[in-house]
Protein backbone atom coordinates (compact mmCIF):
# COMPACT_ATOMS: atom_id res chain seq x y z
CA UNK A 1 0.00 0.00 0.00
CA UNK A 2 1.15 3.29 -1.24
CA UNK A 3 0.46 6.48 1.17
CA UNK A 4 0.49 10.34 1.11
CA UNK A 5 1.06 12.71 4.11
CA UNK A 6 -0.55 16.10 3.12
CA UNK A 7 -2.00 19.23 4.59
CA UNK A 8 -4.59 22.18 3.81
CA UNK A 9 -3.55 25.40 2.43
CA UNK A 10 -5.10 26.99 5.17
CA UNK A 11 -6.22 27.07 8.34
CA UNK A 12 -9.53 28.48 6.58
CA UNK A 13 -9.77 25.40 4.02
CA UNK A 14 -8.69 23.07 6.56
CA UNK A 15 -11.79 23.45 8.73
CA UNK A 16 -14.45 23.55 6.08
CA UNK A 17 -12.72 20.39 5.02
CA UNK A 18 -12.77 18.87 8.44
CA UNK A 19 -16.76 20.00 8.37
CA UNK A 20 -17.68 18.02 4.83
CA UNK A 21 -15.72 14.89 6.57
CA UNK A 22 -18.14 15.01 9.59
CA UNK A 23 -14.84 15.97 12.01
CA UNK A 24 -16.71 17.99 13.86
CA UNK A 25 -14.54 18.14 16.62
CA UNK A 26 -11.98 19.62 14.63
CA UNK A 27 -13.88 21.79 12.39
CA UNK A 28 -15.10 23.66 15.30
CA UNK A 29 -11.97 23.87 17.14
CA UNK A 30 -9.58 27.17 17.17
CA UNK A 31 -5.50 27.06 15.88
CA UNK A 32 -4.56 25.55 19.27
CA UNK A 33 -7.37 22.69 18.90
CA UNK A 34 -5.96 22.14 15.49
CA UNK A 35 -2.04 22.32 17.26
CA UNK A 36 -3.20 19.41 19.83
CA UNK A 37 -5.23 17.22 17.07
CA UNK A 38 -4.09 13.89 15.73
CA UNK A 39 -3.03 13.06 12.23
CA UNK A 40 -6.11 11.53 10.17
CA UNK A 41 -6.28 8.77 7.71
CA UNK A 42 -8.91 10.19 6.09
CA UNK A 43 -9.24 8.37 2.72
CA UNK A 44 -8.83 4.54 1.20
CA UNK A 45 -8.62 4.86 -2.99
CA UNK A 46 -7.83 2.15 -5.56
CA UNK A 47 -5.72 3.01 -8.72
CA UNK A 48 -5.40 1.27 -11.76
CA UNK A 49 -2.18 2.18 -13.59
CA UNK A 50 -2.22 2.74 -18.21
CA UNK A 51 -0.84 -1.11 -17.95
CA UNK A 52 -3.81 -2.52 -15.53
CA UNK A 53 -1.65 -2.77 -12.48
CA UNK A 54 -3.35 -2.25 -9.31
CA UNK A 55 -2.48 -0.47 -6.21
CA UNK A 56 -4.19 0.51 -2.69
CA UNK A 57 -3.51 4.01 -0.81
CA UNK A 58 -4.01 5.69 2.45
CA UNK A 59 -3.98 9.29 2.39
CA UNK A 60 -2.85 11.36 5.53
CA UNK A 61 -3.86 14.38 6.54
CA UNK A 62 -1.47 15.81 9.06
CA UNK A 63 -3.57 18.54 10.70
CA UNK A 64 -0.78 20.37 9.93
CA UNK A 65 -1.60 24.24 8.46
CA UNK A 66 0.81 26.51 7.16
CA UNK A 67 -0.09 29.00 9.66
CA UNK A 68 1.72 26.61 12.30
CA UNK A 69 4.98 27.36 10.72
CA UNK A 70 6.34 29.83 13.38
CA UNK A 71 5.71 26.80 15.94
CA UNK A 72 8.86 24.82 15.71
CA UNK A 73 7.70 21.96 18.27
CA UNK A 74 3.92 21.81 16.48
CA UNK A 75 5.31 21.75 12.94
CA UNK A 76 7.55 18.93 14.11
CA UNK A 77 5.24 16.79 16.19
CA UNK A 78 2.62 16.95 13.17
CA UNK A 79 4.88 15.40 10.31
CA UNK A 80 6.66 13.04 12.89
CA UNK A 81 2.88 11.71 13.93
CA UNK A 82 1.66 11.29 10.78
CA UNK A 83 5.12 9.52 9.57
CA UNK A 84 4.35 7.45 12.82
CA UNK A 85 0.67 6.49 12.01
CA UNK A 86 1.37 5.51 8.26
CA UNK A 87 3.98 3.06 9.24
CA UNK A 88 1.42 2.14 11.93
CA UNK A 89 -1.30 1.10 9.08
CA UNK A 90 1.62 -0.85 7.68
CA UNK A 91 1.97 1.62 4.59
CA UNK A 92 4.80 0.33 2.56
CA UNK A 93 6.07 3.52 0.65
CA UNK A 94 4.96 6.91 1.75
CA UNK A 95 5.32 10.42 0.47
CA UNK A 96 6.19 13.59 2.37
CA UNK A 97 4.14 16.13 0.71
CA UNK A 98 3.54 20.11 0.89
CA UNK A 99 5.26 21.40 3.63
CA UNK A 100 5.94 18.05 5.47
CA UNK A 101 8.89 17.04 3.77
CA UNK A 102 10.16 21.06 3.78
CA UNK A 103 9.61 20.83 7.43
CA UNK A 104 11.26 17.02 7.89
CA UNK A 105 14.39 18.71 5.82
CA UNK A 106 15.20 22.08 7.53
CA UNK A 107 13.76 20.97 11.35
CA UNK A 108 16.58 18.12 10.78
CA UNK A 109 13.71 15.37 11.95
CA UNK A 110 16.19 13.06 11.36
CA UNK A 111 17.18 12.52 14.67
CA UNK A 112 13.44 12.12 16.24
CA UNK A 113 13.60 8.37 14.72
CA UNK A 114 11.76 7.30 17.85
CA UNK A 115 8.32 8.49 18.17
CA UNK A 116 6.13 6.66 21.41
CA UNK A 117 6.75 3.01 20.78
CA UNK A 118 7.47 2.99 17.42
CA UNK A 119 10.75 3.67 15.70
CA UNK A 120 10.48 5.02 12.40
CA UNK A 121 11.90 3.02 9.59
CA UNK A 122 12.88 5.76 7.01
CA UNK A 123 12.90 3.04 3.94
CA UNK A 124 9.19 3.82 3.92
CA UNK A 125 9.25 7.05 3.30
CA UNK A 126 10.31 9.15 -0.04
CA UNK A 127 10.47 13.09 -0.39
CA UNK A 128 9.34 12.46 -4.12
CA UNK A 129 12.21 14.91 -5.21
CA UNK A 130 13.29 12.52 -7.89
CA UNK A 131 9.96 12.34 -9.48
CA UNK A 132 9.43 16.31 -8.64
CA UNK A 133 12.57 16.95 -10.58
CA UNK A 134 12.60 14.97 -13.53
CA UNK A 135 8.54 16.20 -14.12
CA UNK A 136 9.94 19.70 -13.50
CA UNK A 137 12.51 19.48 -16.92
CA UNK A 138 10.25 17.97 -18.99
CA UNK A 139 7.75 20.58 -18.14
CA UNK A 140 10.42 23.18 -19.36
CA UNK A 141 11.45 20.69 -22.27
CA UNK A 142 7.66 20.66 -23.74
CA UNK A 143 6.74 23.54 -22.98
CA UNK A 144 9.29 26.20 -24.19
CA UNK A 145 8.91 24.96 -27.54
CA UNK A 146 5.25 25.99 -27.93
CA UNK A 147 6.29 29.39 -26.88
CA UNK A 148 9.10 29.33 -29.27
CA UNK A 149 11.93 28.89 -27.23
CA UNK A 150 14.63 26.85 -28.69
CA UNK A 151 16.37 25.12 -25.44
CA UNK A 152 19.47 24.44 -27.63
CA UNK A 153 19.80 27.92 -27.57
CA UNK A 154 18.36 29.22 -24.37
CA UNK A 155 19.53 30.73 -21.04
CA UNK A 156 17.62 28.78 -18.28
CA UNK A 157 18.20 30.38 -14.23
CA UNK A 158 17.56 27.32 -11.78
CA UNK A 159 16.82 29.39 -8.49
CA UNK A 160 17.27 27.19 -5.78
CA UNK A 161 20.34 25.78 -7.62
CA UNK A 162 21.71 23.63 -4.51
CA UNK A 163 18.78 22.56 -3.04
CA UNK A 164 18.05 18.71 -3.69
CA UNK A 165 15.12 19.18 -6.80
CA UNK A 166 17.14 22.55 -7.81
CA UNK A 167 20.98 20.63 -7.99
CA UNK A 168 19.07 17.65 -9.97
CA UNK A 169 17.31 19.87 -12.42
CA UNK A 170 20.74 21.43 -13.03
CA UNK A 171 22.11 17.83 -13.76
CA UNK A 172 19.66 16.98 -16.22
CA UNK A 173 19.30 20.22 -18.02
CA UNK A 174 23.39 20.34 -18.53
CA UNK A 175 23.89 16.83 -19.15
CA UNK A 176 20.28 15.91 -20.87
CA UNK A 177 18.64 18.82 -22.35
CA UNK A 178 21.52 20.88 -23.29
CA UNK A 179 20.70 23.85 -23.06
CA UNK A 180 22.90 26.88 -24.24
CA UNK A 181 23.84 28.60 -20.93
CA UNK A 182 22.53 27.36 -17.43
CA UNK A 183 22.44 30.39 -14.61
CA UNK A 184 23.13 29.17 -11.31
CA UNK A 185 21.06 31.12 -8.80
CA UNK A 186 20.61 30.16 -4.71
CA UNK A 187 21.69 31.95 -1.65
CA UNK A 188 25.25 30.52 -0.32
CA UNK A 189 27.94 30.85 -2.45
CA UNK A 190 30.10 27.46 -1.57
CA UNK A 191 27.56 25.42 -2.15
CA UNK A 192 26.72 27.06 -5.60
CA UNK A 193 30.79 26.41 -6.94
CA UNK A 194 30.89 23.23 -5.69
CA UNK A 195 27.80 22.86 -7.81
CA UNK A 196 29.51 24.56 -10.72
CA UNK A 197 32.22 22.21 -10.20
CA UNK A 198 30.14 18.88 -10.27
CA UNK A 199 28.50 20.43 -13.45
CA UNK A 200 31.67 21.57 -15.02
CA UNK A 201 29.61 24.68 -16.05
CA UNK A 202 26.75 27.10 -15.55
CA UNK A 203 27.04 30.39 -14.11
CA UNK A 204 26.72 31.88 -10.86
CA UNK A 205 24.65 35.13 -10.59
CA UNK A 206 22.35 36.81 -8.63
CA UNK A 207 18.55 36.60 -8.94
CA UNK A 208 18.13 40.71 -10.23
CA UNK A 209 21.25 39.70 -12.45
CA UNK A 210 20.26 36.53 -13.94
CA UNK A 211 16.35 36.90 -14.57
CA UNK A 212 16.36 39.31 -17.14
CA UNK A 213 18.93 37.23 -19.09
CA UNK A 214 16.46 34.25 -18.83
CA UNK A 215 14.42 32.66 -21.19
CA UNK A 216 13.14 29.89 -18.96
CA UNK A 217 13.51 30.24 -15.42
CA UNK A 218 12.98 27.57 -13.34
CA UNK A 219 11.50 28.60 -9.24
CA UNK A 220 12.88 25.42 -6.63
CA UNK A 221 12.89 28.22 -3.77
CA UNK A 222 10.72 29.72 -2.25
CA UNK A 223 10.08 33.51 -3.36
CA UNK A 224 12.01 35.98 -1.20
CA UNK A 225 9.44 37.97 0.58
CA UNK A 226 10.42 41.03 -0.16
CA UNK A 227 11.17 40.54 -4.09
CA UNK A 228 10.09 43.62 -6.41
CA UNK A 229 10.99 42.90 -10.16
CA UNK A 230 9.76 45.09 -13.06
CA UNK A 231 8.49 42.79 -15.32
CA UNK A 232 9.09 45.00 -17.98
CA UNK A 233 12.88 44.46 -18.12
CA UNK A 234 12.41 40.53 -18.25
CA UNK A 235 12.26 38.47 -21.54
CA UNK A 236 9.50 38.14 -24.35
CA UNK A 237 8.34 35.23 -24.13
CA UNK A 238 9.48 33.92 -20.59
CA UNK A 239 8.85 30.45 -19.10
CA UNK A 240 8.71 30.45 -15.78
CA UNK A 241 7.73 27.05 -13.85
CA UNK A 242 6.70 27.35 -10.15
CA UNK A 243 8.51 24.30 -8.74
CA UNK A 244 8.40 25.68 -5.52
CA UNK A 245 5.93 25.59 -2.52
CA UNK A 246 3.37 26.99 -2.05
CA UNK A 247 3.02 28.06 -5.64
CA UNK A 248 2.66 31.90 -5.31
CA UNK A 249 4.54 32.66 -8.65
CA UNK A 250 1.82 33.87 -10.95
CA UNK A 251 0.96 36.76 -8.59
CA UNK A 252 4.09 38.07 -9.00
CA UNK A 253 4.86 37.52 -12.79
CA UNK A 254 1.98 35.92 -15.06
CA UNK A 255 1.21 38.64 -18.27
CA UNK A 256 3.05 40.53 -20.80
CA UNK A 257 4.87 37.62 -22.18
CA UNK A 258 5.22 35.78 -19.41
CA UNK A 259 4.04 32.38 -18.76
CA UNK A 260 4.03 30.95 -15.25
CA UNK A 261 3.29 27.41 -15.08
CA UNK A 262 2.72 25.28 -12.03
CA UNK A 263 6.03 23.09 -11.71
CA UNK A 264 5.93 19.80 -10.36
CA UNK A 265 2.42 18.57 -11.22
CA UNK A 266 0.78 15.43 -13.18
CA UNK A 267 -1.90 14.16 -14.25
CA UNK A 268 -3.32 10.68 -14.44
CA UNK A 269 -4.76 9.28 -17.54
CA UNK A 270 -7.83 8.32 -16.01
CA UNK A 271 -10.36 9.54 -12.82
CA UNK A 272 -9.02 8.57 -9.43
CA UNK A 273 -11.95 8.22 -6.95
CA UNK A 274 -10.32 10.64 -4.25
CA UNK A 275 -11.33 13.70 -2.31
CA UNK A 276 -8.43 14.91 -0.87
CA UNK A 277 -6.83 16.82 -4.28
CA UNK A 278 -9.00 18.99 -3.75
CA UNK A 279 -7.65 20.67 -0.68
CA UNK A 280 -4.33 21.17 -2.65
CA UNK A 281 -5.82 23.79 -5.16
CA UNK A 282 -5.41 21.36 -8.43
CA UNK A 283 -7.70 22.68 -11.27
CA UNK A 284 -8.28 18.84 -11.80
CA UNK A 285 -8.69 17.35 -8.42
CA UNK A 286 -9.44 13.51 -9.73
CA UNK A 287 -6.33 13.55 -11.65
CA UNK A 288 -4.16 15.88 -11.06
CA UNK A 289 -1.64 15.54 -7.99
CA UNK A 290 1.89 16.78 -7.00
CA UNK A 291 4.82 14.67 -8.60
CA UNK A 292 6.27 13.64 -5.10
CA UNK A 293 2.85 12.39 -4.37
CA UNK A 294 2.46 10.20 -7.99
CA UNK A 295 6.15 8.78 -6.56
CA UNK A 296 5.13 7.37 -3.52
CA UNK A 297 2.23 5.40 -6.76
CA UNK A 298 5.07 4.91 -8.90
CA UNK A 299 6.97 2.93 -5.89
CA UNK A 300 4.08 1.05 -5.18
CA UNK A 301 3.26 0.08 -9.22
CA UNK A 302 6.91 -1.19 -9.28
CA UNK A 303 7.00 -2.64 -5.58
CA UNK A 304 9.76 -0.58 -5.24
CA UNK A 305 9.56 -0.18 -1.48
CA UNK A 306 12.45 1.54 -0.83
CA UNK A 307 13.37 5.68 0.53
CA UNK A 308 14.31 6.41 -3.43
CA UNK A 309 14.78 10.55 -2.55
CA UNK A 310 15.83 10.93 0.69
CA UNK A 311 18.25 13.23 1.46
CA UNK A 312 20.07 15.79 0.14
CA UNK A 313 21.49 15.93 -3.18
CA UNK A 314 21.19 11.84 -3.92
CA UNK A 315 19.43 12.16 -7.40
CA UNK A 316 21.37 10.75 -9.89
CA UNK A 317 20.10 10.67 -13.75
CA UNK A 318 20.04 7.35 -13.64
CA UNK A 319 17.31 7.59 -10.70
CA UNK A 320 15.39 10.56 -12.76
CA UNK A 321 15.12 8.37 -15.84
CA UNK A 322 13.79 4.71 -13.86
CA UNK A 323 10.95 7.36 -11.88
CA UNK A 324 10.63 9.49 -15.01
CA UNK A 325 10.09 5.99 -17.68
CA UNK A 326 7.80 4.40 -14.84
CA UNK A 327 5.77 7.45 -14.75
CA UNK A 328 4.92 7.25 -18.68
CA UNK A 329 4.27 3.89 -18.61
CA UNK A 330 1.62 3.62 -15.80
CA UNK A 331 -0.50 6.62 -17.34
CA UNK A 332 0.86 9.96 -15.98
CA UNK A 333 1.98 13.07 -17.65
CA UNK A 334 3.09 16.16 -16.82
CA UNK A 335 1.12 19.37 -16.45
CA UNK A 336 1.48 21.83 -19.17
CA UNK A 337 0.65 25.22 -20.20
CA UNK A 338 -3.09 26.09 -21.34
CA UNK A 339 -4.16 25.18 -24.24
CA UNK A 340 -5.40 28.46 -25.34
CA UNK A 341 -1.99 29.83 -25.05
CA UNK A 342 -0.49 26.60 -26.78
CA UNK A 343 -2.59 27.75 -30.09
CA UNK A 344 -1.78 31.69 -29.89
CA UNK A 345 1.72 30.33 -30.39
CA UNK A 346 1.15 27.12 -32.53
CA UNK B 1 0.12 31.09 2.51
CA UNK B 2 2.61 31.53 4.75
CA UNK B 3 6.09 29.97 3.81
CA UNK B 4 9.58 28.88 5.38
CA UNK B 5 11.18 32.06 3.83
CA UNK B 6 9.09 34.49 5.34
CA UNK B 7 8.30 32.81 9.06
CA UNK B 8 10.44 33.22 12.12
CA UNK B 9 10.97 30.08 13.61
CA UNK B 10 10.92 29.90 17.64
CA UNK B 11 11.56 27.33 20.21
CA UNK B 12 14.02 25.58 18.09
CA UNK B 13 15.60 24.12 21.09
CA UNK B 14 14.74 21.24 23.30
CA UNK B 15 15.52 22.48 26.44
CA UNK B 16 15.28 19.87 29.77
CA UNK B 17 14.20 22.09 33.18
CA UNK B 18 16.96 22.55 36.23
CA UNK B 19 15.24 19.01 38.28
CA UNK B 20 16.85 21.31 41.12
CA UNK B 21 15.34 24.57 40.88
CA UNK B 22 12.58 25.27 43.83
CA UNK B 23 10.32 25.98 41.14
CA UNK B 24 10.87 22.94 39.46
CA UNK B 25 9.91 21.13 43.04
CA UNK B 26 7.17 22.82 44.11
CA UNK B 27 5.92 22.21 40.34
CA UNK B 28 6.62 18.71 41.05
CA UNK B 29 5.33 17.96 44.33
CA UNK B 30 1.79 18.02 42.69
CA UNK B 31 2.55 16.40 38.93
CA UNK B 32 3.96 13.49 41.10
CA UNK B 33 1.61 13.35 43.56
CA UNK B 34 -1.27 13.31 40.23
CA UNK B 35 0.77 10.22 38.93
CA UNK B 36 1.15 8.10 42.21
CA UNK B 37 -3.07 8.82 43.27
CA UNK B 38 -3.57 7.86 39.19
CA UNK B 39 -1.95 4.94 39.61
CA UNK B 40 -3.17 4.03 42.55
CA UNK B 41 -7.05 4.95 41.25
CA UNK B 42 -6.20 2.25 38.52
CA UNK B 43 -5.19 -0.66 41.18
CA UNK B 44 -8.62 0.20 43.26
CA UNK B 45 -10.52 0.12 40.08
CA UNK B 46 -8.87 -2.80 38.37
CA UNK B 47 -10.08 -4.29 41.65
CA UNK B 48 -13.04 -3.23 41.49
CA UNK B 49 -13.55 -4.40 38.45
CA UNK B 50 -13.02 -7.81 39.18
CA UNK B 51 -16.00 -8.08 41.99
CA UNK B 52 -18.14 -7.32 38.82
CA UNK B 53 -16.91 -10.04 37.03
CA UNK B 54 -15.52 -13.00 39.04
CA UNK B 55 -14.16 -14.91 36.22
CA UNK B 56 -11.99 -12.48 35.07
CA UNK B 57 -10.88 -11.49 38.86
CA UNK B 58 -7.48 -12.90 38.55
CA UNK B 59 -6.86 -11.56 35.11
CA UNK B 60 -7.83 -7.97 36.68
CA UNK B 61 -5.79 -8.86 39.94
CA UNK B 62 -2.63 -9.44 37.39
CA UNK B 63 -3.35 -5.79 36.02
CA UNK B 64 -4.09 -4.17 39.63
CA UNK B 65 -0.89 -5.51 40.74
CA UNK B 66 0.94 -4.12 38.04
CA UNK B 67 -0.59 -0.46 38.61
CA UNK B 68 0.92 -0.60 41.68
CA UNK B 69 4.59 -1.59 40.74
CA UNK B 70 3.94 1.92 38.94
CA UNK B 71 2.59 3.62 41.56
CA UNK B 72 5.99 2.35 43.95
CA UNK B 73 8.23 3.32 41.08
CA UNK B 74 6.76 7.25 41.09
CA UNK B 75 6.84 7.20 44.22
CA UNK B 76 10.79 6.96 44.22
CA UNK B 77 10.79 9.35 41.38
CA UNK B 78 9.82 11.82 44.01
CA UNK B 79 11.88 10.72 46.73
CA UNK B 80 14.83 10.70 44.46
CA UNK B 81 14.32 14.35 43.69
CA UNK B 82 13.87 15.28 47.64
CA UNK B 83 10.17 16.61 46.86
CA UNK B 84 7.13 15.31 48.71
CA UNK B 85 3.53 14.57 47.14
CA UNK B 86 1.07 16.88 47.14
CA UNK B 87 -1.48 13.73 48.15
CA UNK B 88 -4.37 15.75 49.35
CA UNK B 89 -3.86 18.38 46.17
CA UNK B 90 -3.86 14.95 43.80
CA UNK B 91 -6.67 13.29 45.72
CA UNK B 92 -8.81 16.40 45.41
CA UNK B 93 -8.00 16.34 41.39
CA UNK B 94 -9.35 12.82 40.83
CA UNK B 95 -12.43 13.12 42.92
CA UNK B 96 -14.92 14.05 40.21
CA UNK B 97 -13.65 11.25 37.76
CA UNK B 98 -13.34 9.05 41.57
CA UNK B 99 -16.54 9.77 42.24
CA UNK B 100 -17.67 9.03 38.31
CA UNK B 101 -16.15 5.57 38.42
CA UNK B 102 -17.55 4.84 42.23
CA UNK B 103 -21.06 5.69 41.21
CA UNK B 104 -21.15 3.35 38.04
CA UNK B 105 -19.55 0.62 39.84
CA UNK B 106 -22.24 0.76 42.59
CA UNK B 107 -25.03 0.38 39.26
CA UNK B 108 -22.78 -2.16 37.68
CA UNK B 109 -22.61 -0.35 35.14
CA UNK B 110 -19.23 -1.78 33.51
CA UNK B 111 -19.19 0.36 30.28
CA UNK B 112 -18.86 3.36 32.24
CA UNK B 113 -16.45 1.55 34.51
CA UNK B 114 -14.07 0.71 31.48
CA UNK B 115 -14.44 3.77 29.72
CA UNK B 116 -13.15 5.72 32.67
CA UNK B 117 -10.51 3.57 33.71
CA UNK B 118 -9.00 1.67 30.83
CA UNK B 119 -9.77 4.22 28.04
CA UNK B 120 -9.76 7.86 29.69
CA UNK B 121 -7.44 7.43 32.76
CA UNK B 122 -5.16 4.98 30.39
CA UNK B 123 -4.92 7.36 27.94
CA UNK B 124 -4.25 10.36 30.39
CA UNK B 125 -1.65 8.18 31.86
CA UNK B 126 0.05 6.77 28.72
CA UNK B 127 0.11 10.36 27.37
CA UNK B 128 1.27 12.47 29.78
CA UNK B 129 4.55 9.47 30.71
CA UNK B 130 5.37 9.71 26.87
CA UNK B 131 6.11 13.49 27.20
CA UNK B 132 7.49 13.27 30.53
CA UNK B 133 10.02 11.29 29.22
CA UNK B 134 11.37 13.55 26.77
CA UNK B 135 12.20 16.20 29.59
CA UNK B 136 12.59 13.62 32.89
CA UNK B 137 15.64 13.76 35.25
CA UNK B 138 17.38 10.74 34.54
CA UNK B 139 16.41 8.16 36.96
CA UNK B 140 13.06 9.09 36.39
CA UNK B 141 13.19 8.40 32.72
CA UNK B 142 14.50 4.87 33.44
CA UNK B 143 11.63 4.46 35.75
CA UNK B 144 8.85 6.14 33.05
CA UNK B 145 10.13 4.14 30.22
CA UNK B 146 10.02 0.89 31.79
CA UNK B 147 5.84 2.02 32.72
CA UNK B 148 5.47 2.45 29.23
CA UNK B 149 7.08 -0.62 28.30
CA UNK B 150 4.76 -2.71 30.62
CA UNK B 151 1.76 -0.68 29.28
CA UNK B 152 2.33 -1.79 25.73
CA UNK B 153 2.85 -4.91 26.92
CA UNK B 154 -0.32 -6.14 29.25
CA UNK B 155 -3.39 -6.36 26.97
CA UNK B 156 -5.62 -3.62 28.12
CA UNK B 157 -8.26 -5.94 29.05
CA UNK B 158 -10.78 -3.26 29.36
CA UNK B 159 -10.63 -2.25 25.65
CA UNK B 160 -10.99 -6.10 25.11
CA UNK B 161 -14.24 -5.94 26.70
CA UNK B 162 -15.41 -2.89 24.95
CA UNK B 163 -14.72 -4.46 21.61
CA UNK B 164 -16.52 -8.00 22.45
CA UNK B 165 -19.37 -6.08 23.78
CA UNK B 166 -19.27 -2.96 21.34
CA UNK B 167 -22.84 -3.76 20.15
CA UNK B 168 -24.33 -3.70 23.25
CA UNK B 169 -22.36 -1.18 24.64
CA UNK B 170 -22.13 1.74 22.27
CA UNK B 171 -25.37 3.84 23.71
CA UNK B 172 -23.68 3.87 27.26
CA UNK B 173 -20.24 4.01 25.97
CA UNK B 174 -21.37 7.68 24.16
CA UNK B 175 -23.00 8.92 27.21
CA UNK B 176 -20.45 7.85 29.57
CA UNK B 177 -17.93 9.40 27.22
CA UNK B 178 -19.64 12.98 27.04
CA UNK B 179 -20.09 12.76 31.01
CA UNK B 180 -16.12 12.17 31.39
CA UNK B 181 -14.29 13.38 28.64
CA UNK B 182 -14.78 17.02 29.47
CA UNK B 183 -13.01 16.18 32.99
CA UNK B 184 -10.37 14.76 31.68
CA UNK B 185 -10.03 17.93 29.53
CA UNK B 186 -10.10 20.46 32.99
CA UNK B 187 -7.84 18.07 34.40
CA UNK B 188 -5.58 19.24 31.73
CA UNK B 189 -6.27 22.69 31.98
CA UNK B 190 -5.92 22.75 35.62
CA UNK B 191 -2.28 20.71 35.44
CA UNK B 192 -0.86 22.95 32.54
CA UNK B 193 1.06 25.61 34.78
CA UNK B 194 2.66 23.09 36.49
CA UNK B 195 3.22 20.94 33.83
CA UNK B 196 4.45 23.64 31.91
CA UNK B 197 7.03 24.09 34.50
CA UNK B 198 8.54 20.62 34.32
CA UNK B 199 9.11 21.40 30.53
CA UNK B 200 5.83 19.98 29.52
CA UNK B 201 3.48 21.69 27.16
CA UNK B 202 0.07 21.65 27.13
CA UNK B 203 -0.95 21.25 23.71
CA UNK B 204 1.43 18.53 23.28
CA UNK B 205 -0.17 16.96 26.18
CA UNK B 206 -3.47 17.35 24.92
CA UNK B 207 -2.60 15.89 21.35
CA UNK B 208 -0.70 12.81 23.32
CA UNK B 209 -3.62 12.18 24.85
CA UNK B 210 -6.36 12.65 21.87
CA UNK B 211 -3.79 9.86 20.02
CA UNK B 212 -4.06 7.40 22.62
CA UNK B 213 -7.51 8.09 22.94
CA UNK B 214 -8.21 7.75 19.22
CA UNK B 215 -6.30 4.75 18.96
CA UNK B 216 -7.99 3.08 21.62
CA UNK B 217 -11.48 3.87 20.08
CA UNK B 218 -10.10 2.58 17.22
CA UNK B 219 -9.29 -0.83 18.24
CA UNK B 220 -12.23 -1.36 20.10
CA UNK B 221 -13.68 -0.59 16.98
CA UNK B 222 -15.49 2.58 16.52
CA UNK B 223 -15.16 4.34 13.21
CA UNK B 224 -13.33 7.72 12.43
CA UNK B 225 -16.76 9.81 12.34
CA UNK B 226 -18.40 8.13 15.52
CA UNK B 227 -14.66 8.87 17.57
CA UNK B 228 -15.16 12.55 16.16
CA UNK B 229 -18.32 13.05 17.01
CA UNK B 230 -16.93 11.44 20.80
CA UNK B 231 -14.04 13.64 20.76
CA UNK B 232 -16.13 16.90 20.39
CA UNK B 233 -16.75 16.42 24.24
CA UNK B 234 -13.34 17.63 25.03
CA UNK B 235 -14.15 20.76 23.55
CA UNK B 236 -17.55 21.71 25.28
Amino acid sequence: MFGLIGHSTSFKDARKKAMDLGYDHIAEGDLDVWCSAPPQLVEHVKVVSAIGKTIEGAYIDSCFVPEMLGRFKTARRKVLNAMELAQKKGISITALGGFTSIIFENFNLLQNKQVRNTTLDWERFTTGNTHTAWVICRQLELNAPKLGIDLKKARVAVVGATGDIGSAVCRWLSQRTGVSELLLVARQQKPLLELQQTLQGGKILGLEEALPQSDAVVWVASLPKNLEIDKSILRNPCLMIDGGYPKNLDEKFAGSGIHVLKGGIVEFFADIGWSMMEIAEMEIPQRQMFACFAEAMLLEFENCHTNFSWGRNNITLEKMDFIGEASIRHGFSVLGIQPDLKSSFA
Amino acid sequence: MPTLETTQVSGAIDTLPDFTSEQYKDAYSRINAIVIEGEKEAYNNYLSLGQLIPDKADELKKLAIMEMKHMKGFTACGKNLGVTADMVFAKEFFSPLHGNFQKAFKEEKLTTCFLIQAILIEAFAISAYHVYIRVADPFARKITENVVKDEYLHLNYGQEWLKANLASCKDELMKANKENLPLIKSMLDQVADDAGSLEMDKEELMEEFMIAYQDSLLEIGLDSREIARMALAALV
